[in-house]
């Protein structure tokens, strides 16, 4: 028993999933309604756009960037897929991959911005993100487009049980980025850049060409989480992505990445992302005073990163 | 470098000055003054503004009047955006304040150039050097609605409260206005959380739809006091299908509109932007020609922030007059402007 409990204290993420057990332990036990169908079915479909949000921060992390234009980037996304739908009559089909593909070209921007400039990434996102966000408003004069296609509607509103269907999108993404990072050449070459770009270099790796991959992957991710927040929503708003810089910090860093790059875990994330979903939905249900709600939301994530840093330091990991 | 302070204040007058002199000109309007109105901010609510200020200048033959919008929601862009304009040679400002207190710096050194301001949607706190406040009267508002609420429900039951944001001084009057509506009713209805922080789309999703699934059979109503939440809890309660909630929005968002014509939403309180904006242009151009003062003893309403307050007007948008709304709200825009010139203004 005791080996097996520090087989499990060995995992990185083992904290996380405690936290998690935890938490959602006190909040069944605290209101009958948490583990109802509807609720799971509200839980998980916020945890949705949340973890492509992490995601996207996620692979700029791995190679020790920053991308401070993520929700700029998806809010300008986010319109620009709307507008395709709705002003210009484009299907779905076509709207969405070419929305995720200008997320794609937007995030080359940054990383070729960066690289021929020399600029740190920080620098070059920031300003990015301004010019985005610029756009996005030029564009819609801050009026959302409402008329969006009802398949898309659908698909962000129906369920089957407390399962939405919403949730196949980032579950298939997160497969695809478990592989990508952990079985394919450019994926190992991401972490091997960040872990240390000299080395790498040497190694015969293209430095410049790895950030701009990151900076570009970053880019579709933060686009499929915009389309995702259309569908969520039912339209698509000029201010989706307009909160999500610091989640998109929060869920990786929570799930274990390291600032400097050459380390990150898409099921670390994914956990931290369920973590915070969960946090967020106990507020609600507990009936937490407006007025603390964010203290107890801070309170509660330092808790559970104490918890994980303590796994670590038990297990000589830290 | 802030344009009207300190050192920079003789280069800022010197450039108003060639401002104004370039608009005096010679012009064929009826007015020569350029107002500018801006809010705080991008926001669909303000977006009637910009009809308000083109019928304005064409009724009123003002010579210009600009809806101009600050890139984003900061206190700093709004007022550069405002210094800037003046320096061009507007000759009166109607804001939505960016902040309550922090404006009333640049609208004192507006004054000091002699160029008149009004707090517009939203006021700035005494003492301010604005020359009033035209906008909804937020607690009347959420009272109203409140009380609209617990018509729809037959007197009796359990609400919920959507508010917007908690630094907004505003929320807490409206907090107060619910809780006043619900407190006359002695104890037949009650209220049973409020949820704020809901002005951002995906947060006020995730919120709202948290609340629902927590406690939809011991909701009987619920009230928003924000233009989101009643965006998002009116799309919530049609993707529920549920009609035994009953909902009062603020607003009139399309999404909100369609939710009463389809029965999912029982009203919203309706605001007015529009006449805002029209009757604030009217009333700058009077004062900017240098002819008209405000009157002391007027009818002001006295508010907990400013007691130079007027109200724009405030209805409720329901099944019944859901075509014919736009039509009574030009009325009470019309009303507000006939009398506005005798009821608070001094003219020669």
């Amino acid at each position: 028993m005791n080996t097996i409990f520090r087989r499990l204290l060995m995992v990185e993420w083992s904290g996380l999933l405690a936290a998690i057990i935890l938490g959602a332990a006190v909040l069944a036990w605290l209101s009958p309604a948490f583990l109802t169908e509807f609720n799971i079915y509200v839980m998980l479909r916020s945890f949705c756009v949340a973890l492509l949000v992490g995601f996207a921060q996620m692979v700029t992390l791995a190679v020790g960037q920053l991308n401070i234009s993520v929700g700029a980037l998806g809010g300008l996304v986010a319109v620009l897929a709307g507008g395709m739908m709705e002003k210009l009559g484009f299907p779905v089909a076509v709207a969405v991959p070419l929305a995720i593909g200008i997320g794609g070209l937007a995030g080359l921007l940054n990383g070729v911005l960066t690289v021929r400039t020399g600029i740190n990434g920080f620098i070059i996102t920031l300003a990015t993100a301004s010019a985005f966000t610029g756009i996005n408003l030029g564009i819609t004069e801050s009026i959302p487009f409402y008329d969006m296609p009802p398949s898309l509607v659908a698909f962000g509103s129906n369920r089957f049980f407390g399962f939405p269907y919403l949730l196949i999108a980032p579950i298939v993404v997160a497969a695809l980025l478990g592989l990508f990072l952990a079985r394919t050449v450019p994926g190992r070459h991401l972490l091997a850049v960040g872990g240390n770009p000299q080395a790498a270099e040497l190694s015969g790796i293209s430095r410049d060409g790895i950030t701009m991959l990151a900076h570009a992957l970053s880019g579709a991710l933060a686009g499929a989480a915009a389309v995702l927040a259309v569908a969520q929503l039912g339209s698509a708003q000029p201010t989706i992505g307009a909160d999500w810089l610091l989640l998109s910090f929060a869920a990786p860093i929570i799930g274990g990445a390291a600032l400097t790059g050459g380390h990150v875990s898409v099921l670390g994330t994914t956990l931290a992302v369920v973590l915070i979903a969960l946090i967020e939905n106990g507020m609600v249900l507990a009936k937490v005073d407006p007025y603390w709600v964010q203290f107890v939301l801070g309170a509660l994530i330092l808790a559970a990163v104490w918890l994980n840093r303590w796994r670590a330091v038990r297990t000589g990991m830290g | 470098m802030r344009l009207f302070c300190d050192s920079g204040r003789g280069l800022a007058a010197s450039m108003i000055a060639a401002g104004l002199a370039m608009s005096l000109g010679g012009s064929a309007y009826a007015s020569d003054n350029k107002i500018a109105l801006i809010p705080g901010g991008p926001h669909p609510y303000f977006k009637p503004w910009e009809q308000a200020a083109a019928d304005a200048q064409k009724d009123f033959g003002i010579a210009a009047v600009d809806f101009k919008v600050p890139t984003e929601w900061k206190l700093s862009l709004q007022t550069e955006l405002v210094e800037s304009l003046a320096a061009q040679g507007y000759t009166a400002f109607g804001i939505f304040p960016g902040d309550a207190v922090g404006i009333n710096s640049t609208v004192e050194e507006l004054k000091a150039s002699s160029i008149p301001s009004a707090a517009l949607a939203g006021c700035a706190q005494d003492p301010t050097g604005v020359a009033f406040c035209l906008g909804t009267d937020v607690y009347n508002s959420a009272y109203l609605g409140t009380k609209e609420l617990i018509k729809a429900m037959g007197g009796k039951g359990a609400i919920v409260h959507l508010a917007g944001l908690l630094v907004d001084p505003n929320t807490t009057l409206r907090v107060k206005a619910v809780e006043t509506a619900v407190a006359e009713t002695n104890g037949a209805v009650t209220l049973l959380q409020t949820v704020a922080d809901t002005d951002a789309q995906e947060a006020a999703d995730q919120k709202i739809n948290a609340l629902l699934a927590a406690q939809k059979d011991d909701i009987g109503g619920m009230i928003a006091t924000g233009y989101i939440p009643s965006v998002v809890a009116s799309k919530s309660l049609r993707s529920l299908g549920d009609k035994r909630i009953k909902f009062v929005g603020i607003d009139d968002d399309q999404i909100v509109l369609d939710a009463i014509k389809d029965g999912f939403v029982s009203g919203t309180m309706a605001q007015n932007p529009y006449g805002q904006g029209y009757v604030g242009a009217f009333a700058l151009d009077l004062l900017a020609g240098g002819g008209c003062t405000m009157k002391d003893d007027a009818p002001w309403i006295e508010t907990p922030q400013t007691k130079r307050f007027i109200d724009s007007g405030t209805m409720v948008i329901n099944a019944d007059n859901l075509e014919s709304y736009r039509d009574d709200l030009k009325k009470i825009t019309t009303s507000i402007q006939a009398s506005f010139k005798d009821k608070y203004m001094n003219c020669p």
